[in-house]
């Protein structure tokens, strides 16, 4: 039983990863950008998370609000950091997301002070006996809303006519716009979401670990570059495929390497030895 | 309906074409013909607004567009099926069709469908197929009837015949006949110049981006070796 117990707190972690990475390929899918201060973004929605709760003692709304106000901050961020620089080559837009990303954690530490804040009456702590597991509640909102959330992107991406043109826009980006597809307007929709969905992940951190402090982003930073990597840059199947296997190999490497090594070194160790074996990703094509 | 007033487009410092004229009268088929690389698909790409103009006019249904954003020009009229095709190719046939409408009103989209399937019924059974996975013929006729969906009034498609067989060929031509009938102008880019004469009303022979030859189509198939001779000077050594 410790094995499926092992599983289940694997992919609650990897629910995470899978939140904040698929942005991340998003962005990359579309504009060839490696986006790093999208953990900037996860790390707002954090605060977000729990000011928010903390002044209002809800914690749907405060989820709404991250999601929405973190989206929209996200299209800012194309529009003020990337925009302008699209036709430099791609290293360019990579020093300014990570000057960005290091800006923004220097503010988090102004605004709001460089140590952890926490929800003063946390929610959803409780936990809950699901047969033989014994799981919090704050867990199985992590997976049952990446669940809805990454169900609700599937439906939009596949099923309406503006996923489809976003789609489109993905594959050939002048075909799109000579069908009158706004590409513009098909980036500021890729940014809010991906940033929407990296600010629910925050969210749940905060949830999941009673803390938001300035420097949360940092590791998720470097594990959802290697996630997308992993999962082939820019394949949001992939994607979510590689953030959920991380979670998992995590979760056992933990306990049976933990002597040895810590769990973002077994994170690192095992994303290394895959790229060794399979530089293209897990599901790229040689 | 267009009209190129001395063109020059090219990327860059190189220019594709060097101040090339043409008018394509409205309801007719215009063959743009020439050997390979000698300017045909830049010619096209500008009219769709992709390639820089770096020189001259465009004038479509006696407005200016040469300097109008892309997405607009699918709005006045103009359509286009690219040389390669470039479907949105991990998307269905079915989602390719809708987003060939996307700047239609929503309401005219099932109509418009029923006429490309109606001229392309072998793309009925293949909706809901990836559009990366169809024939080349079938690839074609979708990228056809994507822009058709867009219900344009000048079909532009940029080598009509090339790497098809020579089937797909004919059901292609005979869309454009019947294109023609309804009234929708075509301007189309060939290689291969005996179907391009068949197909068209006017004729123009592009080389090293100058026109070298333009006149009716009846005027060139009464005396084919003209056109042969244009292309045979560009280099392509291709008889037919
Ligand atoms: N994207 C591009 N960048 C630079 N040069 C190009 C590009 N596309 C075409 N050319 C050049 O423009 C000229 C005309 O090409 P093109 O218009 O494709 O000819 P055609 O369609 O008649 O074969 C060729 O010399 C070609 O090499
Ligand atoms: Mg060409």
């Amino acid at each position: 039983m410790l094995a499926f117990e092992l599983t289940v707190q694997g992919l609650v972690q990897g629910s995470i990863y899978a939140l904040i990475a698929v942005g991340l390929t998003l962005v990359y899918g579309l504009l060839r950008i490696l986006h790093v201060a999208h953990a900037g973004l996860f790390t707002l929605g954090g605060y977000f998370g729990v000011l928010i709760t903390n002044a209002t003692g809800s914690l749907p709304l405060a989820i709404l609000v991250a999601m929405v106000v973190v989206g929209v901050l996200g299209i800012l961020v194309y529009r003020l950091c990337y925009q302008p620089i699209l036709d430099q080559p791609p290293y360019v837009a990579l020093i300014a997301s990570i000057g960005l990303f290091i800006a923004m954690e220097e503010i988090y530490r102004l605004v709001f002070g460089p140590f952890g804040i926490s929800y003063t009456d946390a929610p959803l702590t409780d936990t809950v006996t699901l047969a033989t597991l014994n799981l919090k509640q704050g867990e199985i909102l992590t997976m049952v809303g990446t669940v809805v959330l990454i169900g609700g992107l599937a439906v939009f991406a596949g099923r309406t006519r503006m996923g489809a043109a976003w789609r489109a826009t993905v594959t050939d980006p002048a075909m799109a716009e000579s069908f009158g597809i706004d590409v513009i307007k098909v980036r500021y929709l890729n940014f809010f979401i991906g940033s929407a969905l990296a600010a629910a992940a925050g969210v749940l951190v905060a949830l999941l670990n009673n803390l938001v402090e300035p420097t949360m982003g940092s590791v998720p930073s470097y594990k959802a570059l290697a996630i997308i990597v992993l999962g082939g840059l820019g394949d949001v199947r992939g994607t979510l495929i590689a953030a959920l296997a991380l979670g998992v190999i995590e979760s056992f490497g933990t306990i049976y390497l933990g002597t040895i090594l810590d769990r973002d070194a077994i994170a690192f160790a095992f994303l290394i030895i895959v790229l060794m074996i399979r530089p293209q990703g897990l599901f790229g094509r040689a | 309906m267009l009209k190129l007033v001395d063109l020059t487009v090219g990327y860059g410092a190189f220019h594709a074409t060097h101040g090339i004229a043409l008018e394509v009268r409205a309801g007719t088929v215009f063959a743009l013909v020439g050997a390979n690389g000698a300017g045909k698909s830049s010619t096209i790409m500008s009219i769709a607004g992709h390639t820089e103009v770096h020189g001259g006019c465009i004038e479509f249904d006696g407005q200016d567009i040469t300097h109008l954003p892309i997405n607009d020009r699918v709005r006045r009229g103009i359509a286009l099926a690219p040389e390669g095709r470039r479907l949105f190719a991990d998307l269905s046939v079915a989602e390719n069709l809708m987003l060939g409408g996307y700047a239609r009103p929503r309401a005219e989209e099932a109509a418009n469908r029923d006429m490309v399937l109606d001229l392309f019924p072998r793309l009925r059974e293949r909706l809901d197929q990836r559009a990366g996975t169809l024939s080349g013929g079938e690839q074609q006729m979708l990228a056809i009837g994507r822009a058709l969906m867009a219900g344009p009034k000048m079909l532009m498609i940029d080598e009509v015949s090339l790497g098809l067989m020579p089937k797909a060929v004919d059901i292609c031509y005979a869309a454009i006949a019947r294109l023609r009938e309804r009234g929708i102008t075509v301007l189309l880019v060939e290689q291969s110049t005996k179907r391009a004469l068949e197909a068209a009303d006017d004729v123009c022979v592009l080389e090293s981006g100058r026109i070298v030859w333009s006149g009716t189509a009846a005027a060139a198939r009464q005396d084919p070796a003209v056109i042969e001779a244009y292309m045979g000077l560009a280099g392509d050594g291709a008889h037919g």
